[in-house]
């Protein structure tokens, strides 16, 4: 009896350590990139496209399948927000000016544009565009799509007037105020160039009709996405898979698994754990470039003790921003001092900031005057790695006399109690790779519905303005740095880190371009045969 | 039997409307904005008020409920906030994925449990019996998302034989069936079992042996037929569980079933989503309970003539 009890559990513990011992023991490929240069939030691409024949289209496989962590919901273009809909909406749909994975913005309808004045831009079209249904894009088209971003509301319109038709190939756009931002917002997914005659003819779903190299072939919802080939692209440059497919798998070990086995092409966002057998597949390339995902603590400054200065300072002191990276990331991120996304043109992260120092910190907090009584709330979102950063922060600010009650909600709950300003303590994160308005303005500018600090300083709203108005290249850096030391000084957030990209391929990936916040171009992706 | 199941499907109703009530209620009453969860994180006040508009949040609660139930009985439920799309129709898009993933891991269980609870009945209180209780503790308290994983880890990532996940003709049933079914040949095993070791003490089974008939044939016709009630009702009840969707197996295999509709669903404050999904569940948790109870009266002729004494 006990012998063949015994065997039993030996068949088991074998079994399990076949199991558990994954990995290859050759070695893989594992490909960093660094940030590149200041002003490259996005840069990283892994392979460019290397034509062989007389089209053009090297030996390819033809489909390309990408593994995501979230199904697409709505391809509605401006009814829609999720990142993860951006990046399909880029395989079928361009705007007039394209956001380059080099931080630069590139002419992509338009052959160029001419300001007139501040507040008039004029926008020359291609001639021969053609949608996706084989009907010419013209400036009716332009107009058309920002009449109705104007009606959808949308904040990358903001300062918009009015856009007049020219002639069928001009177009010009009337804003309210000279913006060094106001083109590169028009670079947004959800600004891309729609079909006025699609949406008159009363078809079911005008919004698919788009002027990019692929288009809508199937989406089974929570399965997969596919996409082939427009017949009718209009540009030179053409995409090489036949067919593009994305498939949401969102457990990280399972998506991981179905790359090594071939399943899947590309596996986004590994989890940290499955990195080693990652990088030991022979089969598999490991990606890896600084992100732009700033994690925060953030403090609400108009509710009591956080509208203490010397307290949030105190604070910031306490925490030790590289055990947290070390820990939670395994060391893939980097700390920063800044409020700024990293990459982000300006991005200045020199100052001298608050520094791990608990001494500095007790000093701090009895300089404040609080006087720690019962626990402090810190709200956190149930997603992503916020519950092991949050205990994290409450262990080290207990070395500090300060006792933290971990509050874990819905990121809709944490959104709507950020909003209304019934929180004190929140983690939270923001992406931004093209503009830094839309962090300055976002977060800090006084009654900004995103400005969950609601923090409200003359001072920071006026150099945020100058910062977006300021002609002079010089200035404008300088003004930009002096903003980011004044909101590091007041405090209203302690940036904890920056996640790196980290990506997963079939070795034989080509023609991709990789985006520091994860909005990749697989425009042009395909695996080589 | 007719009378009585007309009143068992009658009685669905005041279950639809305390079940719609409930849902919709603890979907209001839990905090988050859905209009903020689906503007972009630098949404204006302007384009967040438009889209509450759009979704009808700035009526009061009742007027919103009396909406949906109005729509409801016209057979509408709805439309999602986040896809825009109508709710049954999804639903009913996700259902044979569930109906397929559940019926094929009941299938699995009923397999293993079945012949596994009568093999240790048979065999109490020897190592067999031990064993094949060992099974049923390790069915039971194994996660499921874990025996997935290990599952994925052998049969696809180092025999290569099966797909990790998807939902890609029969190869790529077999896992999460297995995964599955394994949770829920655990309680089957332990209720055959005590179900069959009742039915061995039974005068008529010691009389059949007495009268001289196979072994076999005493197990089988006499013993199982007569331990059945118990595990139908067991087996009915986890059908009922694994219909309306199971979220751990369906994320870690990415099935696209009815449970990660709901999980996914509850995270975004899809509200008509979730409740339009909890109801359809509720109807179809309903109905196997009916069917469970016309099964009684098919193996147990008691229970038949029950219903014949009613009727009359």
């Amino acid at each position: 009896m006990k012998k063949k009890l015994a065997l039993l559990l030996s068949v088991v513990m074998l079994l399990s350590m076949l199991t558990a011992c994954g990995g290859s023991s050759s070695g893989g490929k594992t490909a960093t990139s660094e940030a590149g240069s200041q002003s490259s939030a996005a840069a990283g691409s892994a392979t460019e496209a290397q034509p062989t024949d007389d089209s053009g289209i090297p030996p390819h496989k033809e489909e390309l399948i990408i593994g995501t962590t979230a199904d697409i919901n709505n391809l509605n273009l401006q009814k829609q927000q999720d990142a993860v809909n951006n990046i399909v909406l880029k395989l079928t749909h361009e705007t007039l000016i394209f956001f380059t994975n080099e931080g630069t913005i590139e002419p992509r309808l338009c052959t160029g544009w001419e300001y007139l004045d501040d507040t008039h831009i004029r926008f020359k079209l291609h001639d021969g565009i053609t949608f996706s249904d084989g009907s010419p894009l013209t400036a009716e088209d332009v107009k058309f799509t920002y009449d109705m971003g104007l009606e959808n509301g949308l904040s990358m319109l903001n300062g918009l007037v009015e856009t007049k038709v020219i002639d069928p190939l001009t177009v010009e756009l009337v804003i309210e105020s000279y913006s060094n931002e106001f083109l590169i917002s028009l670079s947004s997914v959800p600004l891309s160039i729609q079909s006025k005659k699609a949406y008159e003819s009363g078809m079911d779903e005008p919004y698919l009709i788009g002027s990019g190299p692929y288009k809508l072939d199937k989406w089974e919802p929570d399965e997969y996405v596919t996409f082939v080939k427009n017949e009718n692209y209009w540009g030179d440059k053409k995409g090489v898979s036949d067919r593009i497919t994305f498939r949401p798998i969102k457990e990280a070990s399972t998506r991981a698994i179905a790359l090594q086995n071939g399943e899947i092409d590309v596996c986004i966002d590994p989890s940290i754990d499955n990195l080693p057998d990652l990088e030991a597949d022979e089969n598999v390339t490991v990606f890896q470039r600084p992100g732009t995902r700033l994690f925060y603590l953030g403090f609400n400054v108009q509710q009591a003790p956080w509208d203490n200065l010397k307290l949030r300072q105190a604070v910031a002191h306490a925490i030790d921003r590289q055990a947290i990276v070390d820990t939670v990331l395994a060391g893939k991120g980097k700390t920063q001092t800044t409020i700024l996304n990293r990459g982000l043109w300006s991005f200045y992260d020199e100052m001298e900031g608050y520094p791990y120092d608990v001494e500095k910190a007790k000093a701090l907090l009895a300089e404040s005057g609080y006087t720690p009584s019962g626990k402090l709330p810190i709200l956190i979102s149930n997603e992503s790695d916020y519950s092991q950063v949050a205990q994290m922060i409450q262990a080290m600010l207990k070395e500090i006399g300060l006792d933290i009650e971990i509050q874990v909600v819905e990121p809709a709950t944490l959104k709507t109690e950020c909003n209304k300003g019934t929180q004190g303590l929140f983690l939270w994160r923001w992406n931004e790779d093209s503009k830094v308005d839309f962090v300055y303005r976002d977060l800090y500018y006084t009654g900004s519905p995103s400005n969950y600090h609601h923090f409200s300083d003359p001072r920071a709203d006026e150099l945020t303005d100058l910062v977006l108005t300021e002609k002079d290249p010089e200035k404008r850096l300088q003004y930009s740095q002096e903003l980011q030391t004044y909101l590091v000084e007041q405090c209203p957030q302690v940036p904890l880190y920056i996640k790196d990209l980290v990506i997963a391929y079939n070795k034989n990936l080509q023609g991709t371009y990789l985006y520091g916040g994860g909005n990749h171009d697989w425009r042009f992706a395909y695996v080589a045969q | 039997m007719g009378r009585y199941l007309l009143k068992r499907l009658l009685l669905m109703i005041p279950v639809v409307l305390i079940t719609s009530l409930v849902i919709f209620g603890a979907m209001n009453l839990t905090g988050g904005d859905p209009a903020l969860a689906l503007a972009p994180d630098n949404a204006t006040e302007a384009q967040v008020e438009m889209i509450r508009e759009e979704l009808g949040l700035n009526d009061p609660f009742i007027v919103r409920y009396l909406k949906y139930m109005g729509g409801m009985l016209k057979g509408d439920l709805g439309t999602s906030y986040v896809t825009n799309k109508d709710v049954f129709k999804t639903y009913m898009q996700r259902l044979p994925n569930t109906l397929e993933l559940g019926c094929a891991s009941v299938f699995v269980a009923v397999l293993i449990a079945i012949p596994l609870g009568i093999y240790t009945a048979i065999n109490q209180n020897t190592w067999k019996d031990n064993v094949g209780m060992v099974f049923a503790l390790f069915g039971v308290s194994m996660p499921n998302f874990w025996l997935g994983l290990m599952l994925v880890l052998l049969f696809s990532l180092k025999l290569h034989w099966l797909p990790s996940s998807g939902r890609n003709g029969l190869a790529s049933l077999i896992l999460p069936a297995l995964t599955v079914g394994m949770g829920l040949a655990a309680l089957i095993t332990r209720t055959t079992r005590s179900s069959m070791l009742d039915v061995l003490r039974q005068d008529y089974m010691r009389t059949a042996r007495a009268k001289g008939a196979d072994e076999r044939r005493v197990i089988f016709r006499h013993g199982l037929k007569n331990a059945l009630i118990p595990i139908i009702t067991v087996i009915g009840m986890q059908l009922s569980n694994v219909l309306t969707g199971s979220v751990l197996a369906e994320t870690v295999f990415a099935w696209p079933g009815v449970g990660r509709l709901i999980f996914d669903s509850i995270s975004k404050r899809d509200t008509p989503m979730v409740t339009g999904c909890i109801i359809l569940s509720c109807v179809l948790m309903s109905l196997v309970n009916v069917l469970v109870d016309v099964l009684y009266a098919f193996f147990d002729p008691r229970i038949k003539a029950q219903y014949v004494r009613r009727e009359r």
